[in-house]
C-alpha cells in the first residue's frame, strides 16, 4: 500500500508587503481594577485588573497592501480589543499570532523543514554538520533523520543541537499586524489603542488618629502594578476607580514557548536507586512582594510636597490622572500619592450587633471611626476602594491599629472605618423569658475605658417579628431597631426590651 | 442515529445550500482549494478541493495539514469514480519514547565512540524492552543502553507507519480508472470559532455613539488553513434547542429590550445570517483574525441608570449600611432610520468615552445577543460610582399562613452635579404579589418585577418607600 500525500493545488494570492511600525513615540496606560476583587492590597502574582494602553507610532506604508507590525505590545493584549486610527487606507484584517520566538517554537516552525544537526566530535571537540530534517518535535521529544538514519535528539550523549535557516515570522515580543490596503505610499502617525490584562491597582489609606481621638489625617497612595513582560517608558499614566462590567471572555494566551526538551526514551540503568522528589521550599513571589510591600504602605509617612493625582469624571467613574509622564516598567508595582486630609473631625464609636433572641452571648464590641465625606468634614472628594490601615498617635509614635478596607465612596455618603475590637468594652445578652408570643431578653454593656463612650446596638429580628417594648430609646435603620446609648467611664448600662415573633404558622388543616 | 450524526447530518445539508450562494470572486485560477465555514460556537465545517492521484486499484491517501481535533466520524471523501474501503485517523505522536517502544524485538544500530580516541564502533542490536530503560541484544550479550553513561547513538532504519508528527487522516480508496481528478475532503471541527467584537465611542454632550463592529476569528485546531474562502455563519447548529432552564433562576438581565422587525439586505440561509468574508485568508494556527463588517457614526444614544433589588434585598443584609451602585445603561436602537441599520451578530461591545484630554478611555463592555434589525438594546457597562441605592426591608408583617406585608424603602442618592433618572426595578415578585401603597406611581413590567423611574436631584437624594402583599 503506497503512502500518497495530496498537496493542495497551488492557489495565487498577492503577498503583502512587511511593514514594521515605529516604536510608540508617545504612551499612555489607564488601569483598571480588578472588577470582583474584595477591596484590598493587590495580590503581585495574581493581578486581576486590566489597562486600555494607547500608543502613537509612525508608519511608512508602501501603495498596495501591507502587512503592518506593531512590535512590542503588553503579552495580556486581548486582540479583539484593538484599535487602529489614523489609516487612512482600509484596514482589512488584525491578528495576533500567540507564539513567540523560543527554543521550541523554532523547532515547531521547522518541523519537515530542512536543518542543519551539529554534532561534536566525540575526540576533538569538532562540530560536525549534517544536513536533515526534523521528523517530529510532538510531545517534547525530537526525532530527526540524516543520511544515516533516523536517531532521537540528545539521547546519545553526545552533544547534539540544530541549526536553523532562519526564524520565520516569531518575535520576541507579542505582535499584532494589521492587513491594510493604502492607495498611495503614506508615512502618518497612526494610534494603536488595546487592553491588556495583567494589570491593577489600589487605593492604600493610611488613617492616623490623633490623641485626644477626635480627628484624623487621611492620607492615600495609589498603588498600580503591571504584570506584564512589557514596560511602558514615559508613559501618561491614568488609574480608573468603579466597577466596570468585563464579559468573561477568554483571551487566547500568548504561547512564551520553552526550551527545547528533547525528551528521550527510558534511560533508567542497572545502578540506578529510586529517588523521591525533594520538593524545596522557595519562598514564592507573594510572599517576598508583600513583605516588600506592606512597610511601604505602612510607614508612609505622608510627604509633606508630595505630588498628588488629579481627578475628572468619565462617565459614571473616576479618572485619576498621575501628574508627569512615569514609567511603568514590566513587573513592576509603583505608588503615587492620591490624597491627604488632616484634621478630619471623627466620632469613635463603639458597636455591636446581635441576634434579638441571643440566650446567653458575651462579646467584645468593635471600634469604629466615624465622619462623613463631605468638605464640612475636610474630605468632600470621591474615595476609591482600598485598603486601609488605621494608626492611633502615641507620645509622638504611631502605633497600626487595624487593617481594614473601605468600598468605593460618593461624596456625601458616611465614612466608617474599622478600628478593631475593644476588650475593654464587652457586651453580655440574656434571655429571660421565652414565651411562644413574647421574649424579653436584657443586654449589659460594661465599660472599662477611662472615659464617656457612644455605644450602638443593632438587632436582628426574626422575619416578622417586631420590638414590642424597651427601657432605652430605639431608632430604626434599615428596618431594623438601633439603640444609642451613652455609657459613663467605668460603668455598666442594662438595656431591657421585648420582642413579639411573627404569628405561629396555624396548621391549615 | 445518534445526536451528533443528527447534526453532522444537518451542518453537511446546510453546506450543500451554501456553496452556490458563496460570494467568493474567483480569479483566474480557479476556485479557492480551501474553504471554511464557521459557527459561532467553537465548530467549522471545512472543505478542502486537492488534486488526487488515482493510480488504480487499492490505495491509500493521506491528508495533511488537517485539523488535529477533527471530529473523524464527520469526514467524507467525495471523488470521482472512487470507492471509499476506510477511513483511519492516526493520533499515535512520533516521539523518541514510541520510536524505541515500536522497535522492540527489531533491530536498530548503535554506535559506540571511545571517549579517548574517537573512533566509532557499529554494531547491530535487538531491542529487548523498554520498560524504564532500555534492554539490548547485541549479538549473545545482553546489555543495558548507555549503562555506563558513555555515549551511544542508536540508529532506526525507518519510522513505523503509524507514527506521525501530526494526527493524520488517511482514506483507502478503490480507484477503476487511474489518473489524476479533483477530489473534495469535508470534515467538522472544533478549534475554530468567531463571535463580534464592537467598539462604541460614546459622546455624551451629543448624546451619540459611534460603532464599529469586527468579526473575530479564533483558531485553535492545530491547523493552519491557507487562503481559505471564509465563511461565518450566525448560529449555532449544534446546540438548538438543548438549552437547560432554570425556571428557579433569576432571569440574567438581557440587553435586547424590544426585539426588532426590519429585514436587512445580509445573505441568510435559513433562518442563519452568513457573513462571507470578501477575499480568501489564512486563519493560521493559533491566530487570533478581526475583519471589519460595521461601521456607523452618530447613532443616537441614552445614558441611563438602572437598579435592580432582588427580593428582600436589603443593604444592612451584611451589617454594614452599603448603598449600591446603580448600573449605568446605554441604550440605543439598531433599526435602519435612527440606528446601527444592521442585525448584530453575538459578541461583546466595548464602550469608551473621551476623557478631558480628548483620549479614548474604556468605560466598560456588555454582551449582546444575537440582536435583529429595527432593535432596543439596553446595554450595562458597569457601576455608576456617583448614583447609589439602598434598598432596606423595612417592616414584614405575617397577615396570614402563607400572606406577608412587606414594607420596602430606597434611598436613591446622586452625588453628580446633575439630575439623573434611574430605574428602580423590585424583582422576584412572584405568585400572587400585590402593590398595596407606593410613594411614586410604578409599571409592572411583567408579574415578576415592579419598576419605578425615579428622578434624582443634582447632588441630593430622593426616597422611594412601596408595600407589597405577598402570597405563595
Amino acid at each position: 500500500m503506497t503512502a500518497l500525500a495530496a498537496a493542495p493545488a497551488a492557489w495565487p494570492a498577492a503577498v503583502p508587503a512587511e511593514v514594521r511600525a515605529d516604536a510608540p513615540a508617545d504612551l499612555s496606560v489607564t488601569l483598571y481594577r480588578a472588577p470582583y476583587r474584595s477591596p484590598g492590597s493587590l495580590d503581585l502574582d495574581r493581578l486581576g485588573g486590566f489597562a486600555l494602553v494607547s500608543e502613537i507610532r509612525t508608519v511608512r506604508l508602501p501603495a498596495g497592501e501591507s502587512r503592518l507590525r506593531f512590535e512590542g505590545v503588553a503579552d495580556g493584549i486581548e486582540p479583539a480589543s484593538a484599535i487602529v486610527t489614523g489609516l487612512d487606507g482600509v484596514v482589512l484584517e488584525k491578528n495576533r499570532d500567540a507564539a513567540l520566538l523560543s527554543p521550541r517554537a523554532l523547532i515547531d516552525a521547522a518541523a519537515g523543514k530542512p536543518v542543519q544537526l551539529l554534532r561534536a566530535d566525540a575526540k576533538t571537540g569538532e562540530p560536525e554538520r549534517l544536513p536533515g530534517r526534523i521528523l517530529s518535535d510532538a510531545d517534547g521529544g525530537v526525532v530527526f533523520e540524516t543520511a544515516q538514519g533516523i536517531e532521537a535528539l540528545r539521547c546519545s550523549g553526545l552533544s547534539e543541537s540544530f541549526s536553523f535557516a532562519g526564524i520565520g515570522a516569531l518575535s520576541a515580543h507579542p505582535v499584532l499586524s494589521v492587513l491594510v490596503q493604502s492607495p498611495h505610499p503614506v508615512s502618518r502617525q497612526v494610534t494603536l489603542s488595546y487592553l491588556a490584562r495583567g494589570f491593577d491597582w489600589t487605593a492604600d489609606y493610611t488613617a492616623t488618629l490623633s490623641a485626644d481621638g477626635k480627628s484624623m489625617d487621611l492620607g492615600a497612595w495609589v498603588t498600580l502594578a503591571n504584570g506584564n513582560g512589557v514596560g511602558f517608558p514615559a508613559a501618561h499614566t491614568q488609574v480608573v476607580a468603579g466597577r466596570v462590567n468585563r464579559e468573561g471572555a477568554d483571551v487566547r494566551p500568548l504561547d512564551a514557548g520553552g526550551p527545547i526538551l528533547a525528551r528521550c526514551w527510558p534511560r533508567g540503568s542497572t545502578s540506578d536507586t529510586p529517588v523521591l522528589l525533594q520538593l524545596t521550599g522557595a519562598l514564592s513571589r507573594s510572599e517576598t512582594a508583600r513583605a516588600a510591600i506592606m512597610p511601604m504602605a505602612m510607614l508612609a509617612a505622608p510627604a509633606a510636597d508630595a505630588q498628588h493625582v488629579a481627578q475628572e469624571q468619565l462617565g459614571d467613574l473616576k479618572l485619576y490622572r498621575v501628574p508627569e509622564p512615569t514609567t511603568v516598567a514590566s513587573r513592576q508595582s509603583k505608588q503615587v500619592r492620591l490624597m491627604d486630609r488632616h484634621e478630619i473631625p471623627v466620632e469613635v464609636i463603639y458597636v455591636a450587633e446581635l441576634d434579638s433572641g441571643a440566650a446567653s452571648v458575651a462579646v467584645a464590641a468593635g471600634r469604629r471611626l466615624r465622619t462623613r465625606n463631605t468638605a464640612a468634614h475636610h474630605l468632600g472628594l470621591a474615595l476609591p476602594s482600598g485598603s486601609v490601615a488605621v494608626f492611633a498617635s502615641h507620645d509622638g509614635m504611631r502605633l497600626l491599629e487595624r487593617e481594614s478596607a473601605i468600598q468605593d465612596l460618593a461624596v456625601g455618603e458616611e465614612l466608617e472605618l474599622d478600628a478593631g475590637a475593644s476588650p475593654d468594652v464587652r457586651l453580655s445578652a440574656t434571655s429571660e423569658t421565652a414565651d411562644a408570643d413574647r421574649r424579653a431578653n436584657r443586654v449589659e454593656i460594661r465599660n472599662a475605658r477611662p472615659g464617656a463612650i457612644r455605644f450602638e446596638l443593632r438587632l436582628r429580628l426574626p422575619d416578622g417579628a417586631r420590638l414590642i417594648h424597651a427601657d432605652h430609646a430605639a431608632v430604626t435603620e434599615n428596618g431594623r431597631p438601633l439603640f444609642r446609648l451613652d455609657v459613663p467611664a467605668a460603668a455598666t448600662v442594662t438595656l431591657r426590651y421585648e420582642v413579639e415573633p411573627a404569628p405561629a404558622l396555624k396548621n391549615p388543616r | 442515529m445518534s445526536r451528533s450524526q443528527a447534526v453532522s447530518a444537518r451542518l453537511a445539508r446546510l453546506a450543500w445550500l451554501l456553496w452556490p450562494l458563496l460570494n467568493v470572486p474567483a480569479p483566474a485560477a480557479g476556485t479557492p482549494p480551501l474553504s471554511v465555514t464557521i459557527y459561532t460556537d467553537d465548530l467549522a465545517l471545512v472543505q478542502d478541493r486537492r488534486q488526487i492521484d488515482v493510480k488504480g486499484g487499492r490505495q491509500r491517501i493521506e491528508f495533511e495539514g488537517i485539523s488535529a481535533q477533527i471530529r473523524p466520524e464527520t469526514v467524507s471523501l467525495s471523488a470521482h469514480d472512487i470507492t471509499i474501503i476506510e477511513q483511519n485517523f492516526d493520533f499515535d505522536l512520533l516521539t523518541p519514547a514510541k520510536l524505541m517502544e515500536k522497535a522492540v524485538g527489531g533491530q536498530v544500530t548503535i554506535v559506540r565512540t571511545n571517549p579517548s580516541t574517537g573512533a566509532e564502533t557499529r554494531e547491530q542490536a535487538e531491542v529487548l524492552a523498554t520498560n524504564g530503560g532500555v534492554v539490548l541484544k547485541i549479538g549473545q550479550r545482553i546489555e543495558v543502553l548507555r549503562d555506563d553513561g558513555l555515549p551511544v547513538r542508536v540508529i532506526f532504519d525507518k519510522v513505523p507507519d503509524n507514527l506521525r508528527a501530526h494526527p493524520t487522516l488517511s482514506v483507502t480508496i478503490d480507484g477503476a480508472h487511474p489518473g489524476a481528478r479533483p477530489a473534495t475532503l469535508s470534515y467538522l471541527t472544533p478549534g475554530l470559532g468567531w463571535r463580534a467584537d464592537y467598539v462604541a465611542l460614546y459622546d455624551e454632550a451629543q448624546g451619540q455613539i459611534d460603532v464599529q463592529g469586527w468579526v473575530t476569528l479564533t483558531n485553535s485546531s492545530g491547523a493552519t488553513y491557507q487562503d481559505a474562502a471564509t465563511v461565518l455563519v450566525a448560529g449555532n447548529p449544534a446546540q438548538a434547542g438543548s438549552r437547560p432552564v432554570n425556571f428557579r433562576a433569576p432571569a440574567p438581565r438581557s440587553s435586547l429590550q424590544e426585539a426588532g422587525t426590519e429585514s436587512g439586505s445580509r445573505d441568510r440561509v435559513g433562518d442563519y445570517y452568513l457573513y462571507p468574508l470578501s477575499q480568501p485568508t489564512t486563519i493560521a494556527n493559533l491566530q487570533t483574525k478581526q475583519v471589519s463588517f460595521l461601521e456607523v457614526a452618530g447613532v443616537p444614544a441614552e445614558h441611563g441608570y438602572e437598579f435592580r433589588n432582588r427580593w428582600l434585598g436589603t443593604a444592612d443584609a451584611s451589617g454594614v449600611a452599603t448603598p449600591q451602585s446603580a448600573k449605568s445603561t446605554y441604550s440605543f436602537s439598531t433599526s435602519a432610520h435612527s440606528g446601527l441599520g444592521d442585525q448584530l451578530p453575538a459578541g461583546v461591545l466595548r464602550f469608551y468615552e473621551r476623557d478631558r484630554r480628548g483620549a479614548p478611555q474604556f468605560i466598560g463592555e456588555s454582551r449582546i445577543e444575537p440582536t435583529p434589525m429595527g432593535s432596543t438594546l439596553s446595554l450595562a457597562t458597569g457601576d455608576a460610582f456617583d448614583v447609589k441605592v439602598r434598598a432596606s426591608v423595612e417592616k414584614r408583617t405575617r397577615l396570614a399562613n402563607l400572606e406577608w406585608q412587606t414594607d420596602m424603602r430606597y434611598q436613591l442618592t446622586n452625588a453628580l452635579p446633575r439630575e439623573v433618572t434611574v430605574h428602580l426595578l423590585q424583582e422576584g415578585l412572584r405568585g400572587d404579589a400585590r402593590l398595596l401603597s407606593e410613594s411614586l406611581k410604578s409599571t409592572r413590567r411583567s408579574a415578576e418585577v415592579a419598576e419605578w423611574v425615579v428622578s434624582v436631584p443634582a447632588n441630593g437624594k430622593t426616597d422611594v418607600t412601596a408595600s407589597f402583599d405577598t402570597r405563595y
